[in-house]
């Protein structure tokens, strides 16, 4: 009994040990290929997002290798997971520093993380792109942190004026408790009085939270018109349901990262009617991302969200870098300064001097259990 | 307010008493707290999920089905988890428990993805609005189901045979194994009869959320094994009381002082009660004669 358990344990270590020497043997920087790291958080909580991450990057990668590779060379994409954690995520961008095949970073996803790890990519000269850390503090995170996404205070301030034009005075915001989500918080606060609207109720969440009852029962007392979501839509949706069964019938207003099938499909009726701003919408005037969509589709059998359409353009402009500059991190950095209206799946982008993207967002809203533009 | 918030905290705190049933069998007979707990919750939610999606069951069936899997599940766990370790330090089978917690979760990711699934069933969504409060289907189901399955439980420990031998396996185990109780099946049972419990609990959760996913189990487990401790961990009655009682705390806490302060709320009124009986409200004192 006991050796048996024994022999079980030593077979494990083995396989462990086996499979560590693959690792190592695949990880050897060979000079044919292109490494281009990818921080995501693969597990945890945020898994689904890191998931979302690695198929938008992957399918970067598989694009250009089919075409035949940047000069011959084949592009990989080393993902290492950061746990949405931002202690793991230091650890994981010390990884990528110290590996000089590595050229440059997509990652990481939360500006928490992106935040704690700019200080060790910025010392180290190397680019970490992130597609989707829109917190307003990333700004000033360091020449060599850039981002693909706009930050939180356009996205809330953009909406604070879209929810003058839809007539609300009054608005409660439910928002997430992390960088993220007070950063929306303020500054919707900030712009809502100069658009007439008074914020009734701001409450906020823990990430992961599933029950809202109670925050949407203090909502229902304050009667406002619209409530603005601060969050991801997997919380969108429950919070949605759960106004629905408690009788709470307002309208729901958000920025882009609601957009998601999982919105729709979690949501069901209840997300009907939803209003959103997006920057990636396959399907209207942007060819890129309705050619991205289709790509993604066939690659993956699923739709891609909104993260995983960032992620794709984050990968591409960086290989776009290698392209043109050739295979080096600090000319990655000069070519991403320069960058002026590239067309990707989520607009037209051109980074300002701080590393942000400036583009412009489609207003969109759930009709009939899809996203259509807003009319 | 206060109507609706008191049911929407004592919806939570049955769910919570659930879970909470299985910590506190286990802890009640082997003195170690199985912090894959949260996770056995996942996959019966998520086995619930199979049955009806994949399998096309009825809401029942994939109750009862899901149950017995779970419990299944469940006793292989206290088998080769927690059985080869029981001579060990009583750190050894925590550790093992949190890698059973983290094999759970990967388990999930690995077989039905990382994304949030929703519950395909249209019970539970009609809302009945009576006086100034407004309740689903599913919250109706949460209250009575919690409260069969509980009533059960206590019924089945205190008045049959088999139940009293798992309350004397929980007083002594040596003691047990003397009168001739095979201890060992009583632990089992304990590990099934909790995890079967835990199950309902997740169909449930499903349900009311319209949500599952792998790592649904963390928070889950947390609170339910704070409402085990705040009752009295190792009491059966401990874990109901404990579990209603912080899903109020919890709620009534949110509603009238802030929701971002919900948990230190409910944390905080755990370690005032443990100040004050570190036992737990009925737990029973522990006499160590040396």
């Amino acid at each position: 009994m006991k050796r048996s358990f024994l022999v079980v344990i030593l077979a494990g270590l083995l396989v462990g040990l086996l499979g560590g020497c693959a690792a190592n043997d695949g990880s050897s920087a060979k000079s044919d290929t292109i490494r281009i790291g990818l921080a995501a958080p693969i597990s945890g909580t945020q898994a689904q997002y890191g998931q979302a991450f690695k198929n938008g990057a992957e399918l970067a990668a598989a694009q250009i290798n089919d075409a035949g590779g940047i000069d011959g060379k084949q592009v990989e994409i080393v993902v290492q997971d950061d746990k949405g954690d931002s202690n793991e995520a230091v650890n994981v961008a010390n990884k990528f520093v110290s590996d000089k095949s590595i050229l440059a970073v997509v990652g990481h996803f939360n500006s928490s993380a992106t935040l704690a790890t700019a200080p060790v990519y910025n010392k180290n000269k190397i680019v970490e792109i992130s597609p989707s850390s829109s917190a307003p503090g990333v700004t000033d995170a360091g020449e060599y942190t850039f981002r693909v996404i706009t930050t939180d205070a356009f996205q809330a301030d953009y909406l604070a004026n879209w929810s003058k034009e839809l007539g609300y005075s009054k608005v409660a915001l439910i928002y997430e408790q992390s960088d993220f989500g007070l950063g929306l918080l303020d500054v919707y606060q900030k712009s809502a009085p100069a658009n007439n609207i008074e914020v009734v109720a701001a409450e906020a969440y823990n990430p992961g939270d599933k029950d809202f009852s109670t925050i949407l029962t203090k909502i229902k007392d304050k009667q406002p018109e619209a409530i603005f979501i601060g969050g991801f839509y997997n919380e969108a949706a429950l919070i949605s349901q759960q106004a629905k069964k408690l009788n709470l019938n307002v309208d729901f207003i958000g920025v882009d990262s609601l957009y998601s099938e999982a919105l729709l499909e979690l949501g069901g009726d209840s997300v009907e009617g939803f209003k959103l701003i997006g920057f990636f919408y396959p399907g209207g005037d942007n060819e890129e991302a309705t050619k991205f969509a289709s790509d993604y589709e066939a690659a993956y059998s699923s739709q891609p969200d909104t993260y995983a359409a960032y992620s794709y353009v984050a990968t591409s402009v960086v290989i776009e870098a290698i392209k043109e500059k050739g295979a080096d991190r600090e000319s990655i950095k000069t070519y991403l300064e320069t960058l002026k209206d590239y067309k990707g799946a989520t607009g037209v982008l051109s980074f300002d001097e701080n590393g942000d993207v400036e583009t412009i967002p489609s207003k969109l809203t759930v009709q009939g259990g899809k996203f259509e533009l807003y009319k | 307010m206060l109507l609706q918030q008191l049911t929407n905290g004592l919806t939570i705190g049955m769910i919570y008493a659930l879970i909470a049933l299985g910590y506190t069998m286990v802890y009640g007979i082997l003195k170690i707290v199985n912090f894959a707990h949260g996770d056995i919750f996942m996959m019966g939610s998520f086995l619930g999920l199979f049955f009806m999606k994949e399998l096309d069951l009825p809401l029942y069936l994939a109750f009862l089905l899901s149950a017995v899997v779970t419990s299944g599940i469940g006793i292989l766990i206290e088998r080769f988890a927690y059985r080869p370790l029981r001579m060990a330090d009583r750190i050894v089978p925590l550790i093992s428990a949190l890698g059973v917690s983290t094999f759970l979760i990967s388990l999930a990711q690995k077989i039905w993805g990382t994304e949030m699934r929703p519950f395909p069933t249209a019970f539970g969504s009609r809302t009945y609005t009576l006086g100034s409060i407004t309740f689903s289907e599913i919250q109706i189901l949460i209250l009575i189901l919690s409260f069969i399955l509980m009533l059960g439980l206590h019924l089945f420990v205190t008045k049959t045979k088999t139940g009293t031998a798992m309350r004397a396996t929980s007083m002594s185990l040596t003691n047990a194994a003397l009168m001739g109780i095979n201890t060992n099946r009583m632990i089992s049972l304990a590990f099934g009869i909790g995890s079967a419990l835990a199950a309902c609990a997740g169909i449930m959760v499903g349900i009311y959320y319209n949500a599952v996913y792998p790592t649904m189990g963390y928070m889950a487990g947390i609170n339910a094994f704070t409402a085990a401790v705040l009752g009295g961990i190792g009491s059966i009655p401990g874990a109901m009381l404990g579990g209603v009682l912080l899903g109020l705390v919890e709620t009534l806490g949110g509603a009238y002082i802030s929701t971002q302060y919900k948990s230190v709320i409910s944390f905080a009124i755990l370690i005032i009660v443990l100040l004050i009986r570190p036992s737990g409200i009925l737990g029973k004192k522990d006499i160590n004669k040396v």
